[in-house]
């Protein structure tokens, strides 16, 4: 067991669990678009970070990639932590604004602005779609690709993979395009992110007695009207 | 090669190869360097040349020739040493070559293809004589030049190995890693971890028998570093010999180089190395015998810059996409395939041979407590000397900057270093007195990183040198984490909109705000360290960037769409130069005219004594070429045309009486704003105290410059029906502001200029025989008295001082002129020109003296007994401060002294003292306004000129009058006198000629002079103007920076073969 001190209060957690379950544990709620029970940490939305440490030498850490220790001192809500969570909440409504998660986030975290220029874009790179296929589905069908602005998610040369079993895993996860899954026009109504997903109900004869993974994507009704 | 297999043998091995080399050196032999950049620089041709040379004549025994990696000295690539005396002959070309063997085999010197100090043109006879290797230790570097990269044996006469065979000898792993630590070596990559104490670590780490990897990061990706690749290049023995010791300390018995692909020699010549050292049995199974193994192979990088990183990079050795992770933990507990990895710089491998060899202690002994040992930075930008130095940590910023890199390129002065890449940031010249460690550099807001230094000048912009950072950070980072990939990307955004001139203060606060929390949450070292370049820019240079959103202003001339073409946006009074050149170029010279006179009403008087601050941003020269001589052109279109030819176009006042408005002061400040306010219908009322108009043009500014007739033809052609012009009126005397205001002037413009030398604060100063200078000019060229007697000393370093002293040497009592100045004649702020001009007619300069003492006899001036300086460390203004050198007095002789050091303006009547009311500056002597609308602090009140900024140039009293004289009917019509900042773009297009070979040339044309003995005698003009045809050729020579903006739209097809339809 290992003692620490969480927002002032000593707890004493089991060793080998992260600060984000920690604090969950404890009650201290932490934001994150990343992170999933099941799902290894990958740290990469950034919203979870807390502030480690005392004085001068305090950093801000992933709370998802880092583990308890004996003494830490952390802080899930200080003053350095909400004014980085609320930049990176800025940022998210500039280029996500369709997602409900973030618009969900971003007015319970108080972020009345977005000072940026406006993007619609669908993906925020959390990568949770890439690790739900890799480490749940064993199928690896889709990764990212490129670096910095250009990357993006997919397949190889965008070509389909045929390790793709359209289980729907990836769009079950994905926190930026839910709105995207009950759109009201038949093409756009799935995610589209990857050279993988085409809407089975185009195809309909083909999977004639498979279940629709799209639940709740209503494409198929809206075509047969 | 025969393997060994015993280090008895390897001693032995050794010993023998150390003993031939003493047989070897009795020949002359000739280095070359032969690295990427001396490649780039034809090096290879010279090489073939040499070997075609040697076979031909058959010098095989009678020559070395050596071919090396990169030395360091890459501004003079290709260059070759001869060995011996190290005579060093820079920048040959291919028909140089003989010339060199035959000096080397002769045993003489080619003088004319030594190496000459750029300032003083002294050839130095031998390597060690120039200043860019004099202050430099050149510990690691100086190898290359020793030694052929691709012979083991070249290494190893130079004592390579020896580290290997004394850490073999001990066999003791402890003792190595203690070693390391004693020596205080700090990872050369750009953290400053302690090498040791990774080690130690390293050492420490993972289960006993576990596999434990050594790599060595030779991923380097900053713009414009290449330290790791020259070492590589030019020495990849080092680095394996330091990589097998790291080996042994930490007990691992795999090594990898992590090597970027686009180093292609680099990858050749450590191939090489391994190969021979495998064979040699260095390297491998059971190294001589002792037991252990260690294997190095080299891993090629795809060239992404984040697989620097190095969590990133043990995925890339992995086979994965190059992405960090979040540490811990570190790679020392779990690196590669999860096992123990210790990664090392290139250079921090480079330094343990020399640790181990030579002792800790010895190793500690060079560079400061906490930051021991040398660096090598690749110095680059606005530099003299580029290439890769080599200093002892804790040196100053300013030695190096200064010193090794031989100051500026051009005019212009250096403005800060970039030190880190792009993750490093700006420190500016004030601060250059900061020593060179890993933790100063962090406190002044950059860092060490892997050493690339930036040098950039007045002609850079700290807000696009953000951007391009930036934009390189965006690209390059790998995306994984959002705050880096959305920050970086949202940065550049908005560097880009102030580069364009849409950016707000508001967005200047987002991007601060920004910047922070990018580096505080980002996952690794490229996104923590990715905001420097702005904040560090944002520290120093903030009031560029705010220049550029309210201003929309580019001091530096860089961002396209604020500065349009440089020229007109350089001059303060927003000439079209660029239309000017481009009539000229066309012989539409009225329509030249035109332009210019448009801008300036003194177009004549700016065509000689301009400072053109047009030419200094020309792009014809800060892009290395020359610059277009713009003002020798603007003088060839005005000595064809009439100043009264120009008819200004006049606002009519229609049933309106027009407002009085008074102008103190008849100089180019006043009588523009009379000129512009008459056009607008003002009735303007000029008061001046001399008895002529003019001002300082006429009374500081000698004929010989400024030929007489024609300011007395551009006034004239400037005064009209509605000026009027007071003569013999001074103010406070004759008259007051207050009593301006009684009798009806709506507003008063203060134009006094600066007519008060400042005195030099010795003793005797008012003996006679000594002058203020503008004195004796006045004397001279308004009442025509000759106040110079005999010997004529004139102290200062302006165009004051010497104006002065040509004077003095025209007048017929004067036996000889010499100028003092306290700095050299560098630093000195009079035009280039005019020093030349001063030279030629025979005016000695007597430079780094100050005077200490003014010696004179009953009252009358005898001498003056002055101290010799040297030049110091620079100050923040890049020129270095004169130190008197105790002892060094001497006496001058002299019968007249004029003293040049300064001018202020008369404001004794304009203060609360003389009942005027107008806030001064006492210290300055000038008066204090607001620098946009230039309005005193009484209300209708302006000042503008000399009067306000000290002595300056004459442009910017004309700009001050232009801007008054909008300000004035602004300020009667009862307008808000602020206005919104524009920015002045080229609209007019000139449609631009063909450039033939007559046409077409590289130099910039010489202004012609006259002849020194008929010049001497009077005070006929100097300066003579272009011909016909050397004006065409000049003016071809411009860039046309306008053509981007005012190029109509292609609207034609684009050509095709035209096809006969039938």
């Amino acid at each position: 067991m290992i003692n620490m001190k969480l927002n002032g209060l000593g707890v004493t957690v089991e060793e080998g669990m992260t600060i984000l379950e920690v604090a969950n544990f404890y009650g201290f709620p932490i934001p994150t678009l990343c992170h999933m029970e099941g799902l290894s940490p990958y740290g990469a939305c950034r919203l979870c970070v807390v502030e480690v440490g005392d004085g001068p030498r305090a950093r801000l850490v992933t709370s998802c990639t880092s583990r308890a220790e004996e003494g830490m001192i952390v802080r899930t809500a200080s003053n350095r932590v909400m004014k980085a969570r609320m930049m990176i909440l800025e940022l998210l409504l500039a280029s996500c604004p369709q997602s409900k998660i973030i618009q969900d986030l971003a007015s319970k975290y108080q972020v009345r602005q977005q000072r940026f220029r406006q993007e619609h874009e669908d993906c925020i790179m959390c990568g949770l779609c890439v690790r739900m296929c890799e480490e749940q589905m064993m199928a690896k069908a889709i990764g990212f690709r490129g670096r910095g602005e250009k990357r993006s998610l997919g397949t190889p040369f965008d070509i389909k993979s045929e390790e793709c079993r359209l289980c729907g895993g990836c769009i079950y996860v994905c926190p930026a395009c839910q709105l995207r899954c009950t759109y009201t026009d038949p093409d756009k109504a799935i995610c589209g992110g990857c050279a993988n997903i085409h809407p089975p109900c185009y195809l309909k004869d083909k999977f004639d007695d498979m279940m629709c993974y799209m639940d709740p994507c209503v494409a198929c009704e809206i075509k047969r009207d | 090669m025969k393997r060994l297999i015993s280090l008895d043998e390897f001693i032995d091995f050794r010993r023998r190869i150390m003993a031939e080399k003493e047989i070897q050196y009795d020949k002359p032999t000739l280095v070359i360097c032969a690295g990427t950049g001396g490649q780039a620089s034809g090096s290879n041709d010279i090489i073939r040349i040499i070997k075609k040379y040697i076979l031909d004549k058959g010098l095989q025994d009678k020559l070395g020739f050596r071919i090396t990696g990169c030395q360091g000295f890459c501004e003079m690539d290709p260059f070759i040493l001869v060995q011996p005396g190290r005579h060093l002959y820079t920048k040959l070309k291919m028909e140089d070559v003989p010339r060199v063997i035959e000096a080397a085999l002769g045993g003489f010197v080619a003088e004319e293809l030594l190496y000459k100090e750029p300032r003083t043109l002294k050839a130095c006879q031998s390597q060690n004589d120039i200043p860019f290797f004099q202050k430099q230790t050149r510990t690691i570097l100086g190898d290359n030049e020793k030694l052929d990269p691709i012979r083991i044996l070249d290494y190893m006469e130079q004592g390579g190995y020896a580290a290997l065979e004394k850490a073999l000898k001990r066999n003791n792993s402890e003792w190595i890693v203690n070693e390391v630590l004693k020596s205080g070596l700090r990872g050369r990559g750009g953290a400053g971890f302690p090498t040791g104490k990774k080690w130690q670590l390293a050492r420490a780490s993972g289960k006993d028998g576990e596999q434990k990897y050594v790599v060595c990061n030779a991923d380097e990706g900053d713009p414009g570093a290449y330290m790791d690749r020259s070492l590589l290049e030019g020495n990849p023995h080092a680095i394996i010999e330091g990589m097998l010791i790291a080996g042994m300390a930490i007990g691992a018995d795999q090594g990898f180089i992590y090597v970027r692909s686009e180093y292609p020699l680099a990858i050749k010549h450590t191939l090489i190395a391994l190969r021979q050292a495998r064979d040699l049995g260095i390297l491998g199974k059971n190294i001589l015998g002792s037991g252990r193994d260690f294997n190095i192979d080299i891993v090629r990088g795809a060239g992404a810059f984040v697989c620097g990183e190095e969590t990133a990079l043990i995925k890339s050795v992995e086979g994965l996409m190059g992405e960090p992770r979040q540490r811990p933990p570190y790679p020392i507990e779990k690196g590669i395939g999860g096992h123990p990895t210790c990664i090392n710089n290139v250079e921090t491998l480079a330094n343990i041979p020399v640790i181990i060899s030579r002792g800790a202690e010895e190793f500690a002994k060079v560079g400061v407590p906490g930051n021991t040992g040398t660096k090598i930075f690749s110095l680059v930008g606005k530099i003299r000397n580029t290439g890769l130095v080599e200093v002892p940590l804790g040196i100053k910023i300013s030695d190096v900057v200064y010193d090794i890199g031989g100051g500026p390129v051009g005019n212009a002065k250096i403005k800060a270093v970039q030190t880190g890449g792009p993750s490093g940031g700006c420190i500016p010249a004030s601060m250059f007195d900061l020593p060179i460690d890993y933790d100063s550099l962090v406190k002044a807001g950059s860092i060490m990183g892997s050493g690339g230094m930036i040098v950039m000048d007045e002609n850079t912009c700290m807000v696009d040198i953000a951007k391009y950072f930036m934009k390189f950070l965006k690209d390059e980072s790998c995306g994984k984490c959002f705050t880096c990939r959305k920050g970086t990307q949202r940065m550049y955004e908005i560097l880009d909109d102030i580069t364009k001139g849409k950016g707000t203060l508001e967005q200047l606060d987002l991007l601060e705000e920004l910047a922070l929390v990018v580096k505080d949450t980002t996952m690794c070292g490229l996104g923590q360290s990715a905001p420097n370049p702005v904040l560090s820019t944002l520290r120093y240079f903030r009031e560029e960037y705010i220049e550029h959103i309210v201003n929309k202003r580019c001091p530096a001339g860089v961002c396209k769409e604020l500065v349009g073409a440089p020229c007109q946006s350089a001059c303060p009074l927003g000439t079209e130069a660029w239309r000017y050149v481009a009539y000229i170029a066309r012989g539409d010279y009225d329509e030249a005219y035109r332009v210019i006179r448009e801008a300036n009403p003194f177009p004549s008087v700016c065509a000689r004594v301009c400072n053109h601050p047009c030419e200094e941003k020309c792009r014809a020269g800060t892009g290395g070429g020359q610059a277009v001589s713009i003002r020798a052109l603007k003088r060839f279109v005005t000595d064809r045309a009439e100043p009264s030819s120009y008819i200004p176009i006049r606002h009519l006042r229609a049933n309106e009486e027009s407002p009085k408005v008074a102008i103190v002061g008849a100089g180019p400040a006043g009588l523009t704003a009379a000129h512009y306010l008459s056009l607008q219908g003002y009735r303007v009322t000029v008061f001046d105290a001399e008895r002529k108009a003019g001002g300082m043009m006429f009374s500081a500014i000698p004929a010989y410059r400024l030929p007489r007739e024609i300011i007395e033809k551009e006034i004239e052609a400037l005064i009209d029906e509605n000026i009027t012009v007071k003569y013999n009126c001074a103010l406070g005397k004759d008259f007051t502001v207050d009593g301006l205001f009684s009798e009806g002037y709506k507003a008063v413009f203060l134009a006094l200029g600066a007519h008060r030398s400042i005195p030099l604060k010795i003793d005797g100063e008012n003996s006679e025989g000594v002058y203020p200078s503008i004195q004796f000019l006045r004397s001279f060229n308004v009442f025509g008295k000759k106040l110079g007697k005999g010997a004529v000393g004139v102290i200062g370093g302006g165009n004051s001082a010497v104006d002065a002293a040509r004077v003095a040497l025209r007048q017929e009592d004067v036996t000889g002129v010499t100028i003092f100045y306290r700095r050299t004649r560098h630093e000195m702020p009079a035009f280039e020109e005019e020093i030349e001009a001063a030279e030629q007619e025979g005016i000695q300069l007597e430079t780094l003296t100050t005077p200490t003492k003014i010696l004179t006899n009953s009252g009358r001036l005898t001498g003056l007994q002055c101290q010799r300086n040297i030049l110091g460390e620079p100050d923040a203004s890049g020129r270095r401060r004169p130190i008197p050198i105790p002892g060094s007095e001497f006496i001058v002789p002299l019968d007249t002294l004029i003293v040049a050091i300064s001018e202020g303006s008369d404001i004794d009547c304009l203060g609360v003292a003389g009942k005027m009311k107008i806030e001064v500056d006492e210290r300055s002597s000038t008066v204090k306004v607001d620098s946009e609308t230039l309005c005193t602090n009484r209300p209708g009140v302006f000042a503008g000129g000399d009067l306000v900024t000290g002595p300056n140039t004459i442009v910017d009293a004309i700009a001050a009058g232009k801007r008054v004289a909008v300000m004035i009917d602004r300020y009667v019509r009862g307008v808000e006198l602020k206005q919104p900042a524009s920015v002045r773009m080229p609209k007019i297009y000139v449609p631009p000629v063909e450039v033939d070979e007559e046409t077409a040339a590289d130099l910039r044309v010489e202004t012609p002079r006259a002849a020194v003995p008929w010049r001497k005698r009077g005070f006929a003009e100097v300066e003579m103007s272009l011909t016909v045809r050397e004006a065409k050729r000049e003016a071809c020579r411009c860039l046309r920076c306008d053509l981007d903006f005012t190029r109509p739209k292609e609207t034609a097809k684009p050509e095709r073969m035209e096809v006969e339809v039938k």
